[in-house]
């Protein structure tokens, strides 16, 4: 392992080249690249979209909390949105002068252009309810799918399922219900007739506290990346893929726990001391479930699972950003529409220019911007696979083949997974896809 | 002989693992009758992870001793005896791979001195800190 994979790119080739049909992807990984090509416009695109997404996370990794910490089993969630003002202004542990690892120079309490938006919407200033009803807002559902996913997937590492539907989960969950339907006659005799209803409502919350602990790392790594870019910081495309990776080991030992308040009294539902970590509980099923999986709504197309068209195997679901045909749509692509309306809230002036300049300009900005938010993905997929290929196998300027076999056989298995006619790595190579 | 935690504090180049064993508690346990394997990784291997990684271990020792048992097996296992099985448990669970026997590899890390036999164990020296995965 290296402080920065910068220094370990390769000269002179020790292996004969791959024969992979992305094998110019694969040597340029071996290069200490990305998947994505280094050009100018890709570096402008991605951190650019990276300061649109930043923002609604901000948002939606507190609410996440707040959801997961304090409305807990509400059954009528209908205010699970109107974040508290204590959520609001929670510090962000990355962010701030309190912060004991400071990624983001920025303030630790919710960004500026956030907050406005929360005032103002798109449709001017009115009551928070308005705002709410009249779907002007920041669209929490976007958060809630990804969430959704990782819950619905489950088992791609790490070990916070398996600690989900053991015996210490079930007894610290159990308490935790006990606890906030106190009093509550009726919930509780709910509980004791459906205890399974309830707990995988919890399950489903700890996935909740597990989202929103992972995104608020992600908010201030991308905050302060476009700041970085904004100094004239980053050169090309390998180097916002290695601010990331060395971002991923920074926080990898982050803790991933699930606590409930009660007023001030807290409830340890996933305790710390599990030793649940960010890299291995939250942020590689994340990868796995949201930029690869999801579920089966590319947004242009309706499948009958009954006819086959769905894989039996979860692991061979492949409807994430990944593989997206981004298209915007009001029906199926759902949770993909509203990131992209969140995003458009927050797009930085250089790229409005850029789509402005292209296609349809402002009347096709939400596909932009989608395709845009697909390089990017691939981008951070990339510092995903470098990193674990950092962790787990050798440096990119080892000298011995062996090592570097194993390095392209991890490369090429990576690249497996987009042989599928669906995958967008071939799209993205060339800048006319827009 | 020594212990395994005398030996690698009298070595000089396990500063830092040793700082981080206080740090997640594990002392105590490393300090019992064992045996252990230790794959322990030299000064030189943590320094060469990103800042900040070692930072945010160290302020969550429940996540530290994770990573920590993930370096060390029950029972004595000499390097004889590690290159008989392709892979061996860790005390974190996940298994260590024995990647090669000569030059004597685990996982990603090779084994830069091995068998260094302790009174409750065996320590074998490495130059990457390895992760499960």
């Amino acid at each position: 392992m290296t402080a920065t994979i910068a220094s370990e790119r390769t000269k002179a080739p020790l292996i004969p080249p791959s024969t992979h049909r992305y094998a110019d992807v694969i040597h340029r990984l071996e290069a200490g690249g990305s998947m994505l090509p280094d050009t100018p416009e890709n570096l402008r695109q991605i951190i650019g979209i990276y300061k649109a997404y930043a923002v609604p996370m901000d948002f939606y990794w507190r609410d996440l909390l707040y959801i997961a910490e304090r409305v807990f089993l509400n059954p009528l969630p209908a205010f699970k949105y109107f974040i508290s003002q204590q959520y609001l202004d929670r510090p962000n542990s990355y962010a701030g002068e309190q912060s004991q690892l400071r990624i983001w120079r920025g303030t630790e309490k919710a960004h500026p252009e956030l907050l406005e938006f929360m005032e103002r919407g798109e449709s001017g200033r009115m009551p928070k309810l308005l705002h709410h009803l009249w779907h002007d807002r920041v669209n929490m559902e976007f958060a809630e799918a990804c969430m959704q996913a990782m819950f619905w997937h489950q088992g791609m590492g790490g070990r916070f399922n398996d600690y989900l539907v053991g015996d210490a989960y079930r007894a610290n969950a159990d308490r935790a219900i006990k606890a906030y339907f106190k009093g509550n006659p009726l919930m509780l005799g709910l509980y004791a007739l459906f205890p399974e209803m309830f707990l995988e409502q919890v399950r489903q919350l700890s996935y909740y506290a597990n989202l929103g602990l992972f995104w608020e790392v992600m908010a201030p790594v991308f905050f302060e990346m476009s700041d970085i870019y904004d100094e004239g910081g980053f050169k090309g495309v390998p180097d916002a893929m290695d601010f990331l990776v060395n971002g991923i080991f920074a926080v990898a030992g982050r803790p991933i726990y699930h606590h409930l308040y009660i007023g001030e009294e807290c409830y340890e539902i996933i305790p710390k001391s599990e030793g649940f970590t960010w890299l291995y509980e939250a942020a590689l099923p994340y990868v796995e479930a949201v930029f690869y999986r999801t579920s089966p709504f590319r947004g242009t197309k309706s499948y009958n699972a009954q006819a086959g068209q769905v894989p039996a195997d979860q692991a061979d679901f492949h409807y994430g950003i990944l593989y997206a045909d981004v298209y915007p749509v009001g029906s199926a692509g759902i949770p993909p529409t509203l990131l992209m309306q969140d995003m458009l809230h927050f797009l930085p002036p250089y790229l409005r220019e850029i789509y402005q300049q292209h296609r349809r300009g402002e009347e096709d900005e939400l596909v932009q911007l989608g395709i845009t938010f697909q390089r990017s993905m691939y981008n951070v997929t990339s510092a995903v696979i470098q990193a674990l290929r950092c962790a787990l196998l050798y440096p990119l300027d080892d000298t011995d083949p062996e090592h570097l076999m194993a390095n392209r056989r991890f490369f090429e298995a990576q690249m497996d997974r987009f042989l599928r006619p669906e995958a967008r790595l071939s799209d993205i190579q060339t800048q006319d896809y827009r | 002989m020594a212990t395994i935690l005398d030996t690698a504090a009298s070595a000089g180049v396990f500063n830092t693992l040793l700082a981080a064993v206080d740090a997640a508690g594990l002392r105590s346990a490393l300090e019992g009758p064992g045996p252990f394997t230790v794959f322990a990784p030299v000064d030189e291997a943590f320094a060469a992870l990103p800042p900040g990684t070692v930072q945010t271990l160290v302020d969550n020792p429940p996540q530290l001793a994770r990573i920590l048992k993930y370096h060390v097996l029950a029972g004595l296992h000499q390097r004889a005896d590690l290159i008989q099985q392709p892979q061996w448990d860790s005390l974190e669970g996940a298994p260590i791979p024995i990647r090669r026997a000569d030059p004597f590899e685990i996982k990603n890390a090779s084994v830069v001195t091995a068998d260094v036999l302790c009174d409750n164990g065996v320590v074998h020296v490495i130059d990457r800190v390895i992760l499960p995965g």
